[in-house]
């Protein structure tokens, strides 16, 4: 049974606001509908350790503070934040749209069905769009503008601050993906996703907080080693080596993967964990261009072999450094343009949040690789027999670079003309559902978080997925979700891990340009392999 | 009682315009923020399935038009339809949808009430069976334009409550100052719809009213019109309390927000912008950044604890 949950309950001290039930979320297709499992229980040193009493689940880990005086800190730390909020110096970078999302929003709930992570939940109450932004609304009312206790009874805008509300707040910030589906449905033009961001940026800018993987494994570690998976240039060599001999070996082509070639039309920015995780992506980006003929590199410079920006989900500055690394990687190469491989949020950071901090010669023109790839497939310049690709096929819409940039249509083209049986999920296109991995929650391994992260905001991704193929439900036929990101892709992973879907249903996942590949007629094998990771 | 209506409502104009003047100038004079646009695009070529520029391969290379016509019929349709709220809780657009009809009708009446007073004054008979067409046009529009406010206005007020009441999510996140406005403007409309009904069915009062503000002679009135109208003088001034700022706002956000999708080019007006914002100091506290520097400055640093100096400049 849902337990109703009202705002005031955000700031009662002690328990847990929300208690998150299987039999609460969103009925499965079958069988998955009998395959919900509670969410992994923190044990009893986890909860000393940090505070879990938004929803029991933790992605951040935060330690309350155990003295009067410290917490009082926390609070004070905390709203010095929110002023800075609203500082044109400190926060220009989203001043207009934050103001105009907390000043005029109605409240009317139109969004919260919009939203995934709240429809899936089962309607949890904390997980409303409209839950943090009315949050930061009293928060502002009651401790920063400090209005008159009879005009905050009339607007319903008191609140009662302590550290566990604001740590609560932390944790609900990273609750929503950032997917913007909410925002897109609102006629104000308001937008509560840019509020879980802001939120996120106090605790990170102000307080220094925010998930390790996502900070200090993240945006931090790709600043010091260049990757935030870790990797360092010589890493990377050997890997590129490594995938030299596995494209020889799968298609006998003697390809040799530019790196640090000079002038070059395209540097080609992959997020490294295509590197570790799925190098059939590079390879088939390298095969590809070659077949081509494209004039093209990789960077062997630090940070500019790996396209991510986490600070895109959380902290400008952090956003900011890594872009101008990205362009000085570019610019000392002195290539024409940047194109960005299947990495839906370095899409997005790149090309459109970097547009306004990248000026003078940093401002490399930059763009997708998907237009590039619909040009080739379509220009004829490489054989493809689209019979290559006959099972069924279906397209996850990466938020990134649809609903948020308005690439829906070459990847549709190409998978017209390449896969026969290709059929869209309901919704798709600008108005798709997230996979449920974005804003950072694909990477958070920490904790119970997994869980909250498959059962609840990948929830509806799965039923949609499933849904699409519902006319061949049996494992025997082979099925192919195409996600240009590799996000969402570390999403599917764990998504069908959980549920068994690739034993159970036979869907595999995997990018677009291993598709365009494995149709190419030139091949003596097919580049698919079907093999699961 | 003449005259202490002309001055009211003078007051209550010229606070209206005055506030919203001041919220709108509010509103645009923040400055130019990180493009966070979102698709559909209506002025885009693809706006039909959401498409931008940045499909096309070198999108810097190719033109890229631009229909503002049809994204202003776009956004100030929904402002008369609201569209989205019909698809999404159909319930709660019967109610609302008149609501908010009452507000832009009950205005456009009295702005419609100036032109035809202005007629009158010019010699223009306003009535249906006017010598005038002109006349038969004002009478006709402005009789539709006050069923509207007053019959869509009464309707949507009682109806806002119930519903705010009846469905959880609305009246969770409902407040005191709602149910005050929906009473509030009840009692507006329905003065306004008993006048009508009872005493001035042809609405001459209000065209008489209007030559009186606009000659600056006191008229004569029915009183329940007079009540009417200081109601209507008062709710004026409080609107702009509310968030009803919203009408303008709200198209303001899909230009200069989720619309906007202007790209920066080297040496543009907007790079140099730019280039004073990230001019700017922060002032964050966290440990990777360092106060005192600016965005430039910031975004050169690395941020980590080993580059950084001893001692943090407060
Ligand atoms: S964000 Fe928009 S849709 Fe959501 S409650 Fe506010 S006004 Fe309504
Ligand atoms: S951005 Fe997505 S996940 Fe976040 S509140 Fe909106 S719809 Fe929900």
């Amino acid at each position: 049974m849902i337990r109703k949950t009202g705002i005031q309950d955000f700031t009662k001290p002690g328990g847990q606001v929300a208690e998150l039930e299987p039999a609460d979320w969103m009925k499965l297709p079958a069988p998955y509908d009998q395959m919900d499992k509670p969410l992994k229980k923190l044990t009893e040193d986890q909860r000393k350790r940090m505070d879990a009493t938004l929803d029991g689940v933790v992605a951040i880990g935060i330690l309350p503070p155990s003295m009067p005086e410290e917490e009082k800190a926390f609070v004070d730390r905390f709203l010095a934040g929110v002023e800075k909020l609203f500082d044109a110096k400190d926060n220009w970078t989203f001043l207009q749209p934050l103001y105009h999302s907390l000043e005029y929003c109605v409240k009317c709930q139109i969004c919260s069905d919009a939203c995934p992570a709240y429809v899936a939940s089962g309607r949890q109450d904390i997980y409303r769009p409209t839950m943090r932004p009315e949050l930061l609304r009293r928060i502002i009312s009651t401790y920063v503008k400090k209005e008159h206790p009879l005009l905050r009874k009339f607007k319903a805008s008191n609140i009662e601050l302590n550290a566990q509300a604001l740590i609560r707040l932390a944790e609900l910030a990273y609750r929503c993906t950032l997917c913007r589906r909410c925002a897109q449905v609102c006629l104000l033009g308001c937008d509560n996703a840019l509020i879980s961001r802001e939120i996120r940026k106090i605790f990170s800018q102000q307080m220094g907080i925010a998930p390790k993987e996502v900070h200090e494994k993240g945006s931090v570690q790709q600043i010091k080693v260049g990757s935030s998976t870790g990797m360092t240039p010589p890493a990377l060599a050997d890997i590129l080596e490594f995938t030299e001999e596995e494209i020889a070996e799968k298609t006998g082509k003697k390809i040799k993967i530019p790196v640090d070639k000079k002038g070059s039309d395209i540097l080609l920015l992959h997020n490294a964990g295509e590197f570790l995780a799925w190098p059939e992506n590079l390879e088939a980006f390298a095969i590809l261009f070659d077949a081509a003929g494209i004039d093209w590199t990789l960077s062997s410079e630090l940070v500019g072999y790996d396209a991510v920006n986490y600070g895109v989900w959380y902290d400008d500055v952090q956003f900011a450094r890594v872009a101008l690394r990205h362009a000085q990687a570019a610019k000392n190469l002195g290539v024409k343009r940047i194109s960005l491989g299947e990495c839906g949020h370095a899409h997005k950071a790149m090309i459109v949040v970097a547009d306004r901090v990248l000026t003078g010669e940093l401002n490399i023109p930059r763009e997708s690789a998907l237009p590039l790839m619909e040009k080739i497939v379509m220009s004829g310049r490489i054989k493809l027999d689209p019979g290559r690709n006959n099972f069924p096929v279906t397209l996850h819409d990466p938020c990134n670079m649809v609903r948020l940039m308005g690439i829906v249509e070459p990847q549709r083209r190409i998978l017209r003309k390449i896969a026969p049986q290709f059929r869209e999920m309901t919704p798709h296109g600008v108005e798709n559902y997230c996979c449920g991995g974005g804003s950072g929650f694909a990477i958070i391994q920490s904790n119970n978080f997994p869980d909250w992260r498959s059962s609840v905001s990948g929830r509806m991704k799965l039923k949609q997925t499933l849904d699409a193929f519902a006319d061949a439900p049996s494992a025997d036929v082979k099925k192919y979700v195409c996600a240009p990101c590799s996000n969402c892709k570390g999403q599917y992973r764990e998504l069908f891990n959980t549920y068994g879907v690739w034993e159970k249903s036979g869907i595999f996942y995997g990018g677009l340009v291993e598709l365009i590949v494995n149709a190419m007629a030139d091949l003596k094998q097919p580049f698919i392999q079907w093999e699961w990771h | 009682m003449g005259t202490l209506l002309i001055v009211l409502t003078y007051i209550a104009y010229v606070f209206i315009v005055a506030v919203y003047a001041i919220k709108v100038r509010k509103w645009l004079k923040l400055p130019v923020h990180i493009r966070w646009d979102l698709y559909p695009v209506i002025h885009e070529e693809q706006y039909r399935y959401g498409g931008s520029y940045y499909e096309k391969p070198e999108w810097w290379t190719q033109p890229r038009p631009k229909n503002t016509g049809r994204s202003l019929w776009h956004a100030l349709k929904d402002n008369f339809y609201m569209g989205e709220y019909f698809k999404r809780n159909p319930l709660y657009w019967l109610f609302l949808l008149p609501w908010h009809l009452g507000f832009i009708f009950i205005i456009l009446f009295h702005i419609t009430c100036f032109f035809a007073a202005t007629a009158m004054v010019g010699g223009v008979t306003i009535a249906s069976d006017s010598p005038q067409l002109l006349g038969q046009i004002f009478y006709g529009i402005l009789m539709a334009f006050a069923v509207i406010a007053f019959i869509g206005g009464t309707f949507g007020c009682i109806g806002m409550p119930v519903i705010k009441l009846a469905d959880r999510g609305l009246r969770s996140y409902a407040m005191p100052m709602n149910y005050f406005n929906y009473f509030f403007f009840l009692i507006v409309y329905a003065s306004g719809l008993y006048s009508w009904l009872a005493l001035d069915p042809t609405l001459a009062e209000y065209r008489m009213y209007w030559v009186g503000l606009i000659t600056l002679t006191p008229p004569d009135l029915n009183p329940a019109t007079v009540f009417h109208i200081i109601l209507f003088d008062i709710f004026l001034i409080y609107l702009p309390f509310t968030r009803s700022t919203h009408y303008i706002t709200r198209l303001l956000a899909y230009f200069k927000i989720r619309w906007d999708d202007e790209p920066n080019f080297r040496g543009s007006m907007l790079e140099k912008q730019l280039n004073d914002l990230l001019a700017q100091k922060l002032s964050w506290d966290a440990p990777h950044i360092l106060k005192g520097q600016s965005w430039v400055e910031a975004a050169i640093s690395s941020g980590l604890p080993e580059t950084k100096p001893e001692t943090k400049k407060d």
